[in-house]
């Protein structure tokens, strides 16, 4: 019970009693620190840190991935294969990554945004809708991507079959190569939207209402009352959301995989997917990693984008 | 008048009974419509043969099990499962290990080079995973880590998102209470076994339930760091890669792959319906902690 009374004002004035603070800073100053923070950074360094800095050698070779040592070096020669036409070329693969990121981060953010205003405010109907919205950010994309094949079928998918009873035109979806990738962000949507709508939840809930009710008392409609005040308060969250849905979209893989296969005629090849197709499919292992290199740059680029952009509130996960 | 109109309906929706009505609505038709697939899918494998390509579809399950049946016995499932559960649980014991050291060690500790590592995590950040699957996969390949267990867990051992999570919650603990107990004479360690662990517990609780989840969906990496042997039953592959070669050779069996993408989901729906309240509570505090 003393130690607990006389701790508080040592820590809190700082050094005006130097004898009582000597254990507590004893406790806290201690070159353990490495030790305690060892296992993890040494799991970062063994597989994140120091890989990427091997990708960047790897790039510079014909790498030779059954043995190594035969491995021919090419300098940059895999950087100007690049712009080389071969299909599926670089420049349309990094436009598809581009493409299926703006998509994401425009209608990922508005609709997560919209879905979380109409879902504020408890009752156990709305949170039902909040869990079943959630729902698919929580299962695989394997199996959901293998269920979207079906609901984009042409012949007998659900996507279709509500066109055709809303008598509007159907689609080919993911077999023609104009809205293949239509049908992939239509498939991401529905996975990632709910974890981003909950992001909003929590932003909304911790929102002082001050202002709104002032707002409301001054007669604003909803709207400007959304457009003026909530919108301008989320901002630090809506900074949030858009990076993390930059990221997970340029990195975004599986439903490629799964549901696209990067097809029709290359149209879901994006950069993430070429590289994976470049280095394990056609074992060019060497030009796959110049690639990386270049999704590396792009994602370093948004990162600090964003920051150069985002204002002091967010910088508590930067 | 479209104007004039919708601001009638919002007027409503903010004041009336009928817009309260209304919203609910709204939101139980938009929750439907997220979860409309997975009931589908159950549809079409409890389907008769055949059927499944019926225009328009049909949305009201025959209840004929040979579906399942079939696709049961085409893969070694249990084995499959195990592998996961095996992965996802020792990758979350070894995340929180990591997790709850360095964050204890960033949060509480002082010491020289703090800053350094803290900044050297947080640029983990920046590197993305499909830029790394090609030097781990060399890595693994020296380290004849290829086809095994270790390569599935280890490298995901450790969790920025954690590490700062345990970090953010240390923060908030009044300091006198841990300096209190290190006055007592506790040492670090009983220090945080003690009194931290209990105080960080929702953090941990978060952590755990994410990285499981993380673990569970997973695919380009065990893809890619194991290879396919689905006959043999000593595979070490988890079930989603499992469920994906099954849908590569059964392509054309769509009620089979119904059912196996029904009871290979079944468990991590379960999972997370049983703990939607954490999962929520993580994604709520990743939005608390743009907040600062």
């Amino acid at each position: 019970m003393t130690a607990t009374t006389t701790a508080r004002p040592a820590l809190a004035t700082g050094g005006r009693r130097p004898r009582r603070r000597a254990p507590a800073r004893d406790f806290r100053t201690t070159r353990w620190g490495w030790a305690y923070s060892a296992p993890a950074v040494l799991i970062f360094a063994a597989f994140v840190i120091v890989p990427t800095g091997y990708t960047f050698y790897v790039s510079l070779w014909k790498w030779n991935a059954l043995n190594p040592a035969m491995s021919v070096y090419r300098g940059l020669g895999n950087y100007q294969r690049l712009f080389d036409a071969t299909q599926p070329t670089f420049l349309s693969s990094l436009w598809h990554s581009l493409y299926f990121s703006g998509a994401m981060v425009v209608g990922g953010t508005a609709l997560s945004l919209a879905l979380a205003l109409l879902l504020q405010r408890g009752g156990a109907l709305l949170n039902a809708s909040r869990v079943a919205l959630f729902l698919p950010h929580a299962t695989p994309m394997i199996a959901t991507s293998m269920i979207w094949v079906w609901i984009f079928n042409p012949r007998f998918g659900l996507a279709d079959w509500m066109l055709h009873s809303l008598h509007l035109p159907t689609s080919q979806w993911l077999q023609s190569s104009t809205s293949a990738m239509p049908a992939v962000i239509v498939y991401s949507l529905w996975h990632e939207v709910g974890f981003t709508t909950v992001v909003f939840l929590g932003g909304l809930a911790v929102l002082p209402n001050e202002l709104s009710e002032a707002a409301r008392m001054d007669g604003c409609s909803a709207w400007q009352e959304f457009w003026h005040i909530t919108w301008h308060q989320l901002r630090p969250v809506t900074v949030f959301v858009v990076a993390i849905t930059a990221i997970t979209s340029l990195q975004a893989f599986t439903q490629f995989y799964q549901l696209s296969d990067g097809g029709p005629v290359y149209a879901t090849t994006t950069l993430s997917y070429l590289v994976y197709q470049e280095a394990f499919v056609l074992s060019d292992t060497g030009y796959g990693a110049a690639l990386a290199v270049v999704l590396f740059a792009v994602t370093v680029f948004f990162t600090l984008v964003r920051r150069r952009t985002a204002t002091g509130a967010d910088s508590a996960l930067t | 008048m479209t104007t004039a109109s919708s601001r009638g309906i919002r007027s409503v929706i903010k004041t009336g009974r009928a817009g309260r009505l209304a919203r609910r609505a709204l939101a139980l038709l938009i929750g439907a419509a997220f979860v409309f697939p997975f009931y589908w899918t159950v549809v079409i494998s409890l389907g008769r043969p055949g059927e499944f390509s019926d225009f328009p579809p049909v949305l009201l399950p025959h209840w004929d099990w040979s579906n399942w049946a079939r696709a049961w016995h085409a893969a070694p499932w249990v084995r499959l499962f195990g592998n996961t559960v095996l992965i996802a649980s020792s990758t979350v014991l070894l995340c929180l290990a990591t997790s709850l050291l360095a964050g204890f060690a960033f949060g509480v500790l002082r010491f020289p080079g703090r800053k350094f590592l803290t900044m050297l995590v947080l640029a983990v950040l920046m590197m993305p995973g499909t830029v790394l699957i090609i030097p781990d996969y060399v890595l693994a390949s020296d380290l004849h880590l290829l086809n095994t267990y270790w390569i599935q867990i280890i490298p995901w051992g450790a969790s920025v998102f954690g590490i700062f999570l345990v970090r953010q919650f240390f923060l908030a603990i009044p300091q006198e209470i841990l300096d209190a107990a290190a006055l007592d004479g506790a040492s670090r360690l009983r220090v945080l076994w003690s009194i931290g662990i209990p105080m960080v517990r929702p953090a941990l609780v978060i952590i755990a339930v994410n990285v499981f989840l993380g673990s569970w969906n997973s695919f380009l990496w065990p893809v890619i760091m194991t290879s396919s042997s689905m006959d043999s039953s000593s595979t070490v592959q988890p079930v989603e890669v499992g469920l994906s070669t099954f849908a590569s050779a059964e392509g054309t069996d769509f009620p089979g792959l119904a059912a196996a993408v029904t009871f290979t989901t079944l468990p991590v729906m379960a999972f997370f319906l049983v703990l939607q309240r954490q999962f929520i509570r993580g994604a709520l505090s990743a939005a608390g902690g743009v907040r600062g």
